[in-house]
């Protein structure tokens, strides 16, 4: 028997996540604390569409995630990927388990426990890549995607800057915002103008009027 | 005429008695900087085959574990992690400098209490019947001499019900993934053990072993054979190394 899809991949993935979450629990002692003590059960989060099943089992150390678990399950949760979605950004998770599509198997208590542990945390994503692909290669992805990001908001700013001046000076596709100012305010003093003449020639009418009736 | 058993070390066939020492001198050599040269030549991703073997082996807290050709101890550690205080975790290797460099890592790492460290021969494994729940070998099953003796030692110390993992290289799934990954292994491999650890006979000898061992099917007949039942493998990045297991009915 072989299994269909390559594995390396989802791996990877959990491996990141779980470096991640057990990274920011590491800076918050009364959220590992409270994992602590839910240790002994292993959560399932079976996921219908895309297909996928992950499971987590808190410990004293932290949460471990795995693609593949064998032994029995506290907590299954099924369902569609936005279903989660909506449970793990709920105000009130407990209400949003009863309320939503998901299909719940076993203890819910525990689960709302870890939820709200999970919820309450900072996570860093950057830190997982050298967890995960080791000091070597995972120092020069992040110092690529480090340079890669840094380099991409100069770029950004400097081709926004440099745009600007394309359109205004050298094609003059538009005025200058300065321009377009001093132009308003000079229709401005020219409509003033235009309505006292206007206000002068109807005065004037008047009197021509009067001196000849 | 010579009626003495040959066997390979990589491409050279050689006496069966010789090769335990020829792969012993490869990884006294390369002992030192072995865990730096792995994160290279895989580009780091062993660790994630190696932690789809920990998902797949099924350990729980309490149980017993041992690691075969376990080199610096990058599966006893995180199984000793998972077995807990009551568990039990034994690595082996047969390399004693390999042996050396894996006990200085964990016990520097602080893992302590459930590892224990034994200089062991996979052929000859030096336990009682039925003492492990499980039974893991990584990268290692290609230098064994003989490798039917081998996974029928693993049998033997396995308990009923008891998992055997074997993690090796494999062959790529596609072909055009085969020729990249022939032409990476036998032109950057050696030059880059040359630079690393200032040995790249060893490494041309590691590339080499990788060609001539057993396909996935084949494996896993030779599980079979040996007696292993629910014999499985997962190909992991396209067939380069697969993961087989087999439980011992």
């Amino acid at each position: 028997m072989t299994a269909a899809t390559d594995p390396t991949l989802r791996t990877a993935a959990l491996a990141a996540l779980e470096a991640a979450i057990n990274r920011a629990l590491a800076l918050d002692p009364a959220a590992l604390q409270a994992l602590g003590r839910l240790s002994g059960y292993v959560f399932a989060i079976d996921c219908t569409a895309p297909a996928l099943q992950v499971y987590l089992q808190p410990g004293t150390n932290g949460l471990r995630l795995m693609g593949h678990y064998d032994g029995p399950v506290t907590t299954r949760v099924t369902g569609v990927a936005s279903d989660f979605t909506q449970l793990a950004s709920a105000r009130d998770p407990a209400a949003a388990l009863i309320n939503g599509q998901l299909i719940l198997e076993g203890d819910s208590g525990p689960l709302i426990e870890l939820q709200k542990i999970l919820a309450g945390l900072e996570l860093d994503w950057e830190a997982p890549l050298v967890d995960s692909l080791g000091d070597v290669v995972g120092h020069q992805l992040a110092q690529l995607l480090r340079t890669a990001f840094t380099t991409g908001g100069n770029l950004s700013r400097s081709l926004a800057r440099q745009l600007d001046e394309f359109i205004h000076e050298e094609a003059r596709l538009s005025p200058p915002r300065l321009e377009v100012e001093d132009f308003y305010r000079d229709v401005q003093a020219l409509e003033q103008r235009v309505e006292r003449l206007q206000s002068r020639v109807n005065r004037l009418r008047r009197r021509l009027q009067q001196a000849t009736g | 005429m010579n009626d003495k058993s040959t066997t390979h070390f990589g491409y050279k066939e050689v006496d069966s008695d010789a090769k335990a020492s020829l792969v012993a001198g490869v990884f006294h050599s390369v002992a030192a900087r072995y865990d730096l040269m792995n994160d290279l030549m895989s580009g780091g991703v062993h660790r994630i085959w190696k932690r789809f073997t920990i998902e797949l082996s099924g350990v729980r807290p309490g149980q017993s574990v041992l690691d075969i050709a376990g080199g610096t101890g990058d599966l006893a550690a995180r199984f000793a992690g998972i077995v807990g205080a009551e568990g039990r975790v034994v690595l082996a290797d047969i390399n004693e400098s390999m042996l050396s460099v894996g006990r200085d890592k964990l016990i520097d790492q602080g893992y302590q209490g459930n590892l224990e460290y034994v200089q062991a021969d996979a052929q000859y494994l030096p336990f009682p019947d039925n003492s492990f729940d499980c039974v893991s070998i990584a990268f290692g099953l290609r230098n064994i001499t003989d490798k039917d003796l081998a996974l029928r030692s693993m049998l033997r110390v396995l308990k009923p019900g008891g998992r055997l993992l074997i993690l090796e290289f494999s062959k790529p799934t596609n072909a055009l993934l085969g020729k990249a990954y022939d032409s990476y292994s036998f032109r950057v491999l050696p030059v880059m053990g040359k630079l690393v650890a200032g040995d790249s006979d060893s490494y041309q000898y590691l590339a080499e072993s990788i060609r001539m061992h057993p396909d996935q099917e084949t494996l896993q007949e030779m599980m079979e054979d040996a007696g292993f039942t629910n014999c499985e493998y997962h190909n992991l990045t396209g067939g380069v190394v697969a993961l087989h297991r087999g439980i011992k009915a």
